[in-house]
């Protein structure tokens, strides 16, 4: 019994470490598909994620900024990250998704294909974004590297921010 | 260091009241110069400033107040008469009062402005009517004789109180004097500290003045009681007494000679209010959504019970909730005279500087508006009145050989007219000559003479309004410099707000200008445009007209209509915010005439969807500054509409050529080249899965692609999708949701479909079917049954399948 006891006990202490481990040196990222590759965000940019629903048109916007819709009473601007990316626009179908990026007082909504997951992270996995996309002005915050894949990790002030 | 902030911004904030009230008080002195109570009233303005300024230690603003207070008592006492001369030097001290207040709530010093020559001026006013008294022995004047008038106010009900002190034995009189006195002098500390508490400081009665004043008092009693020794004092009355006349005292003091009947009020931050205003939009929004859900709900179960109990409450919540609104509305509202009182200065100012007699009448300075807008109104009024003394006012002469009376009158309105208010200037000069004005526009080249040809009298007259346009020969300090009338325009528009000129020659001329009462709420009209809304804000919408194509014209380029006498030009909303026209309009289109200022528009819509009450939100930052749109709101549906923008759509409106109204696109879609069967797309549109599938098994032998829809709205919302090209549509007649009917009206609406073959596949047979048919714009009747290679030659025949893919 006393066995089984230290057993838990210990067990406890070993996750307890490796939250503590987490905090330290991991970053967490919520991964989505654009086109055919994958995306990421940190999680608290993330105000909410949720089902398409219909929006309005604004007029004089460049065309992937499709418009405005209502989150409980605020308006906010809806982009849609495949047509910002320069790729062929695609119907909306039920893995789509606006997610809802939060950065002070600017928010947005963002459209994308589908969403994969939540991904941890750690940071001496994260490499800086690839020489050909020019310094400043870049959305790309940096590269991930996990065990099968590579995410783009997505700079979300750069993304809120008006470029028109 | 918090403290003596909060100290400061009350006083700032009671000082500016009093100064605006000042004004016009002073300019009602020039006109009753012997009036005690106006002086008595000024006096004490500068009195209090200098008390409490000198408190704080302002000492640029102690010094001149306190030569302003000399010279105020003086003209109290009678020792000095009230000329304009003198005036002028009174009032140009209050200006630099105000200059210097202005600067203390800027920078919290008043260091900077230098009030030596006004001193110097009031000085020689007060020395020079008066022979030998020195300043000094003026100021211990004023100080003394102030304390005593604020005194004067605390003891006002002490005679009463005195007769109490008959007959009262001489050591009794003596206890309760020694009483009464500390009583007093505690009074008086609580009474100070309160107003130290309260940011005010009435440094008339330091503490020894007081005390003095107190021994002055005791000695008076000391003397009447030895007159007429008394009985026993009613102490609790007494007290009660002197407490309610301190009462009275401290509600006086800073309200000058305020009336016995205080007004309930308490200050609240505006931004208080803001938000309270913001909670109340949230809830506008929600009340909309709320009667709509009810409306829905009405229209499902009707006749239910509980309909009626629903339908209570949600007539409660909508009553209650307008009411909120108003009453929150109420909150944020302010009289418009607290601008309207510093004209009868100006009026003053200018006449004199100008040389012609002019007198200022203003009624209906009740009226109330939103706190934003008050503020907002100001200048364009300034500058409008100016224009009437400088341009309208002749001179007493012109006026007299005229045979009008030598003082000219402009008149200053304000009154409610539905859900606007009405600022209305009126003067009696020599009114505006539509020639003239044109005249000197196409001088200045902001007219062609084509265009003065052709312009009324009342577009002349908004041609005051142009940038760069000024009537007047020369440039004089007043007016002259064609900015002014320019910024009136601008301001106005910027409050939605419309202006109305109406002027006869040598009669006089009427300015009106109609501003909405709130900009948070508004009411809209909501007018729709293809598949999409737009809200235009009511105030600026003048009327709406249903006319046919025919009537809209095109000159030079441009679309324009009549409108009964008229000609009004004309824009399509879709040309200004880059609609897509997917539905074919039809013959009749919609006209909003929008006002703004004195320009006129029509707007032509597709459809007017009604007027509702809008809570006004923001774009954000991502999105600001879009030309045409003024924001957005949240709908009963929870839809978002834009607001349009009508000041911004009325500049954009100028660039749009003529709309391609009757442009059809309809050769655009001409099916591309098809190289193989399977370009052919065709729908089959039917709710029974094996009806589908014989129509299928009977085109597949062809090649051609199949797109299967299970009833109306679904093979509608295909189409919208424009995911297929499609050929031709096979549309069963019975389904459910959208019938086969409605479904082939509602795609003919679509520009792109017009010339798809649609194609009935029914088991419906008689002729009126077959009518309706064709009515809903069907090519083709089948009727079930029906041979496999009947259908497919019927298709083919429709979509003009090539010969080489048989």
């Amino acid at each position: 019994m006393s066995d089984k006891l230290k057993e838990i006990i210990s067990k406890q202490e070993q996750q307890q470490e490796s939250v503590v481990e987490q905090l330290d040196d991991v970053v967490q990222l919520v991964g989505f598909v654009i086109g055919d590759e994958e995306y990421a965000v940190p999680i608290l940019s993330i105000q909410e994620i949720i089902k398409p629903f219909p929006w309005t048109r604004v007029p004089q916007v460049p065309k992937y900024v499709l418009g405005v819709f209502n989150l409980r009473g605020s308006v906010i601007p809806l982009i849609d990250l495949r047509t910002k990316f320069g790729l062929p626009t695609k119907k909306q179908n039920d893995e789509t998704r606006f997610i809802v990026i939060r950065d002070g007082d600017d928010v947005a909504g963002f459209v994308i294909d589908r969403l994969t997951m939540a991904i941890r992270i750690k940071k001496e996995n994260i490499g800086p974004p690839p020489d050909t996309v020019n310094g400043e002005n870049t959305t790309i915050d940096g590269v991930g590297k996990q065990a099968d894949r590579i995410i783009t990790i997505l700079k979300v002030n750069k993304l809120l921010e008006r470029d028109f | 260091m918090d403290e003596f902030q909060e100290i400061l911004q009350d006083f700032l904030v009671e000082s500016f009241e009093l100064v605006e009230k000042l004004d016009e008080d002073l300019v009602e002195l020039e006109t009753h110069p012997d009036d005690l109570e106006l002086l008595n009233g000024i006096f004490r303005v500068a009195h209090t400033v200098k008390g409490a300024s000198s408190f704080l230690n302002f000492d640029t603003l102690t010094h001149l107040t306190h030569h302003m207070e000399d010279v105020l008592n003086k003209a109290r006492h009678g020792e000095l008469t009230i000329t304009p001369d003198v005036m002028d030097v009174i009032l140009e001290s209050i200006d630099l009062m105000k200059a210097l207040l202005e600067k203390i709530r800027d920078t919290s010093s008043d260091d900077g402005i230098d009030v030596s020559a006004c001193v110097a001026r009031l000085d020689k006013i007060s020395n020079g009517d008066l022979s030998g008294l020195a300043d000094a022995v003026a100021a211990q004047e004023a100080k003394e004789e102030n304390s005593t008038v604020v005194e004067e106010d605390i003891e006002e009900p002490e005679p009463e109180e005195e007769l109490d002190y008959e007959n009262m034995d001489p050591d009794d009189v003596e206890a309760e004097i020694e009483r009464l006195l500390a009583q007093r002098q505690a009074e008086d500390k609580a009474k100070r500290e309160a107003k130290i508490a309260a940011g005010e400081e009435v440094p008339s009665m330091p503490p020894e003045p007081s005390e003095e004043e107190a021994k002055k008092e005791k000695k008076e009693e000391k003397t009447e009681a030895k007159k007429a020794p008394a009985p026993t004092p009613a102490p609790s009355k007494q007290a009660k007494s002197q407490k309610s006349s301190s009462d009275e005292a401290k509600a006086a003091a800073p309200a000058k000679r305020a009336p016995a009947t205080v007004e309930q009020t308490i200050r609240v931050d505006v931004k208080r209010l803001d938000h309270l205003m913001n909670l109340i939009g949230e809830l506008v929004l929600a009340k909309n959504r709320l009667i709509k859900i009810n409306d829905d709900v009405e229209e499902r179960y009707e006749g239910e019970e509980f309909l009626e109990e629903l339908n209570q409450v949600v007539s409660i919540v909508s009553l209650v909730t307008t009411d909120l609104q108003i009453a929150v509305m109420k909150t944020r509202m302010l009289p418009i005279g607290k601008v309207f009182n510093k004209f009868p200065r100006m009026i003053r100012d200018l006449s004199r500087e100008l040389n012609k007699k002019i007198d200022l009448v203003i009624s209906g300075e009740d009226t109330e508006l939103d706190k934003s807008i008050v503020e907002e109104i100001g200048d364009p009024l300034v500058h409008i009145i100016r224009n009437s003394c400088d341009h309208g006012i002749e001179t007493p002469e012109e006026r007299l050989a005229k045979g009008k009376p030598e003082t000219g009158t402009i008149a200053l309105k304000a009154y409610n007219e539905g859900n606007q208010i009405v600022i209305q200037i009126d003067d009696d000069g020599k009114g505006l000559d539509p020639e003239m004005l044109k005249e000197k526009s196409l001088q200045k080249g902001i007219i062609t003479e084509k265009e003065a040809e052709s312009m009324s009298d009342r577009e002349a007259y908004t041609l005051i309004f142009k940038p760069g346009f000024s009537t007047a020969a020369a440039v004089t300090s007043v007016s002259g410099r064609g900015v002014g009338m320019d910024v009136v325009k601008t301001n106005i528009e910027k409050l939605n707000g419309i202006i109305d000129i109406d002027s006869e020659v040598n009669v006089g001329t009427s300015i009106k200008l109609k501003i909405p009462l709130t900009l948070a709420i508004i009411q809209a009209l909501l007018v729709g445009v293809q598949e999409e809304h737009y809200a235009i804000p009511l105030a600026s919408v003048l009327e709406t007209v249903r006319i046919s194509k025919d009537e809209i014209y095109t000159v030079e380029g441009r679309s324009v209509m009549r409108l009964r006498d008229d000609i009004l030009s004309l824009v399509h909303i879709s040309d200004i915010f880059e609609v897509e026209r997917i539905l074919d309009a039809s013959e009749h289109v919609y006209v909003v005439v929008l006002g703004l200022g004195t320009s006129k528009l029509g707007l032509i819509v597709d459809s007017l969807v009604g007027q509702e009450e809008i809570v006004i939100k923001s774009l954000g930052d991502y999105l600001k500054g879009i030309e045409g749109i003024a924001g957005a709101t949240i709908r009963g549906d929870g839809g978002v509409t834009l607001i349009v923008d009508v000041v911004a759509l009325m500049n954009m409106a100028k660039d749009v050529k003529a709309t391609a109204l009757t442009e059809s696109n309809a050769g655009e879609s001409a099916s591309s080249e098809k190289t193989k069967p399977s370009d052919y797309v065709i729908m089959v549109v039917d709710d029974s899965k094996t009806d589908r599938t014989i129509m299928r098994k009977s085109l597949e032998p062809m090649g051609v692609t199949i797109v299967e829809a299970n009833d109306g709205q679904e093979a509608l919302n295909i189409l919208k999708s424009g995911e297929y090209n499609f050929d031709a549509m096979l549309i069963d007649i019975e389904m459910p949701r959208m019938d086969g009917y409605t479904l082939a009206t509602e795609i003919k609406k679509y520009n792109r479909y017009k010339n798809m073959p649609l194609i009935a596949v029914t088991s419906r047979t008689s002729k009126a079917d077959r009518m309706r048919g064709v009515e809903s714009g069907m090519v083709e009747y089948i009727t079930k049954p029906y041979s496999a290679d009947y259908l497919a030659s019927v298709v083919q025949r429709n979509v003009n399948f090539k010969p080489e893919f048989m």
